[in-house]
C-alpha cells in the first residue's frame, strides 16, 4: 500500500464496504470470502500475486467455521483488504505472515461489529413492534432497508480501520527476515490446521471422513511432486 | 398473482435485516411486499394480516428462504387459514435452514474454495477467482429462482414438492465433494506457499498444523481459527525474540 494514491485508496475503501455488506446482508456473492476480497484488494494495489497468497491463507483460516445464519462468526471481507494491503509491493515470503495475522486480529473485530448490528437491528425491531401489528408493508421496508444502511456503515468504518492499521502496520513494524519468514511458516501452518480441522468436524465419522482422508493424501502428494519439496 | 421478479431481487437481500428477535422475518417481509401487492385489492381485508404474517419470526438458509416465501404467498391467495400459513413457515424452516446450510455452506462452497486453492498452486492465476464466484453464484441463483417458483406454484404442498426434488441428494454428494476437495486444496496451498522455505520451513509448518489439529480435538469448536492462528504467530515471534 505504500505509494498507494488517494483514488486507490478510495477505491480499497469502498472495495473492502462491499465484501463487509455483502458477508450478510446483500447479494452474498462471495466477495466477502477472503480468497475473492484478497485477490481484487491485491489487483487494485497492482499485486495480484500478494493478494491471491493472503486470500488463500485466510480462505484456509474461513473454512473453518460455516458461515451459518445465527452463528458467530469472523468477517473476513475487509480484513482480507487490510492484509493485501500490507502484503502488496513487498517479497510475499516476507509480508504473508504478518499481514495474515493482522487480518486475522481485523477479522475478529468484525465479528464483533456483526454482533453489534444484529443487536442494533433487533433493537429498531423493538421500537417498531406496535407499527409492525399494523400490517402496513412501508413500515416493514424502512426497517429492512435502514439496517442495511446500518450495515454500509458498519462495513465502511471496518474498511476504513483495515486500511488505517495497515498504514499503521506498514510504517512502524520493522521484523528482520528470519522473524518474517518465521511468521509466514506459521501462518500457513495454522491456516492448514484450520481448514483440515473444520473439514474433519464437518465429516463427522462416516464416509465423508474417508474422502477428507483420500483428499488429503491426493493432495500432499500433488503438493509434494508439483512443488518438489522432498 | 405479479411481483416474482421484484420478490426475488429482494430475496437477494433477505438477511440484510437480520437480528436476534425476528431473524430473517423482516427481511422475508420485505421480500413478500411485491407478492402480496395483488391481494391489496383482491381482498382488502385479508391484506393486513398478511403483511404481518409475512415479517414474523424466521429463519433459513438464506438461498432456500424463497421456498417458504413463495408457498406463504401462494397459501394466502388461496384463502389458506392464516393459523395454517403461520404452522407452514415454521414447519419449513428448520428443513430449509438444515438443507440449504449442507448444500451451500458445508458443500458447494467449501468444495470450490478447496477446488480453487489446488488451481491456484498448480499455478492458476487470479481467473480462478472470478470462475469461483461466478460458478458459485450461479448454482446459488438457480436454487433460488428454482425455491421462489416451487414455492410460488406449490402453496401448502410445498413440503412434497420440496422432497420430490433433487436437493436432499445434492446435500448428500456436495458435502462429499467438499470434503475431498478441501483435503486437496489444503496440502497443495501449503506446498505451494511453503515452497520457498525448504525442509525445514515445511517441518515447522507441519508441526504446528499437527499441534492445531490436536488442539482442536482436544478442546472441540471452543478453539477457533483465528485464536489458534494468533496463538501459533504469538508465540512464533515471542520465541524469535527471546532466541535473538
Amino acid at each position: 500500500m505504500t505509494g498507494a494514491d488517494g483514488f486507490t485508496l478510495l477505491l480499497l475503501l469502498l472495495w473492502g464496504a462491499l465484501a463487509g455488506i455483502d458477508l450478510v446482508s446483500v447479494p452474498q456473492a462471495m466477495f466477502s470470502r477472503p480468497l475473492v476480497a484478497g485477490t481484487v484488494a491485491g489487483a487494485l494495489l497492482g499485486d495480484v500475486g500478494a493478494g491471491l497468497r493472503v486470500g488463500a491463507v485466510l480462505e484456509l483460516f474461513a473454512l473453518d467455521v460455516l458461515p451459518v445464519g445465527a452463528v458467530r462468526y469472523p468477517d473476513y471481507g475487509a480484513a482480507a483488504v487490510g492484509a493485501a494491503a500490507i502484503a502488496a509491493g513487498s517479497p510475499w515470503e516476507l509480508g504473508l505472515g504478518v499481514a495474515v495475522g493482522i487480518g486475522l486480529l481485523l477479522s475478529a473485530v468484525g465479528g464483533w461489529s456483526l454482533l453489534a448490528l444484529r443487536r442494533l437491528n433487533a433493537d429498531a425491531v423493538g421500537r417498531h413492534a406496535a407499527a409492525l401489528r399494523s400490517g402496513e408493508p412501508s413500515v416493514i421496508r424502512r426497517l429492512h432497508l435502514a439496517s442495511i444502511a446500518r450495515d454500509v456503515v458498519r462495513s465502511l468504518l471496518l474498511a476504513g480501520l483495515a486500511l488505517g492499521v495497515a498504514g499503521v502496520t506498514l510504517r512502524w513494524v520493522r521484523l528482520d527476515r528470519g522473524t518474517a519468514a518465521a511468521l509466514t511458516i506459521a501462518a500457513v501452518g495454522a491456516a492448514a490446521a484450520s481448514a483440515l480441522g473444520g473439514a474433519a468436524r464437518g465429516a463427522g465419522t462416516g464416509s465423508r471422513r474417508r474422502w477428507l482422508a483420500a483428499g488429503g493424501a491426493v493432495g500432499t502428494v500433488l503438493g509434494v511432486l508439483v512443488w518438489g519439496l522432498l | 398473482m405479479n411481483g416474482a421478479g421484484r420478490a426475488f431481487l429482494r430475496l437477494l437481500s433477505v438477511q440484510g435485516s437480520w437480528n436476534y428477535e425476528r431473524m430473517q422475518g423482516i427481511g422475508m417481509g420485505f421480500a413478500a411486499e411485491p407478492l402480496l401487492d395483488d391481494l391489496r385489492t383482491t381482498e382488502p381485508g385479508r391484506y393486513p394480516e398478511a403483511v404481518v404474517r409475512s415479517a414474523e419470526f424466521f429463519n433459513a438458509n438464506p438461498y432456500l428462504a424463497g421456498l417458504a416465501l413463495g408457498a406463504s404467498a401462494r397459501a394466502e391467495y388461496d384463502a389458506v387459514p392464516g393459523e395454517q400459513i403461520v404452522r407452514l413457515r415454521a414447519a419449513l424452516a428448520g428443513p430449509l435452514g438444515a438443507l440449504g446450510d449442507s448444500l451451500f455452506w458445508a458443500g458447494i462452497l467449501p468444495a470450490l474454495s478447496g477446488l480453487a486453492l489446488a488451481a491456484l498452486a498448480l499455478g492458476a492465476g487470479w481467473w480462478v477467482v472470478a470462475l469461483f464466484v461466478l460458478a458459485f453464484n450461479a448454482v446459488r441463483l438457480a436454487t433460488a429462482s428454482w425455491a421462489l417458483s416451487t414455492g410460488l406454484a406449490s402453496g401448502m404442498r410445498v413440503g412434497g414438492a420440496l422432497g420430490a426434488s433433487k436437493l436432499p441428494r445434492a446435500a448428500t454428494r456436495s458435502g462429499a465433494a467438499a470434503a475431498f476437495a478441501v483435503g486437496v486444496g489444503t496440502p497443495m496451498a501449503a506446498a505451494w506457499l511453503l515452497h520457498p522455505f525448504g525442509a525445514r520451513g515445511v517441518a515447522s509448518a507441519v508441526l504446528i498444523a499437527g499441534a492445531g489439529l490436536g488442539l482442536a480435538r482436544w478442546s472441540g469448536a471452543r478453539f477457533t481459527a483465528t485464536r489458534f492462528g494468533l496463538l501459533a504467530l504469538g508465540i512464533t515471534l515471542l520465541l524469535r525474540l527471546v532466541t535473538a
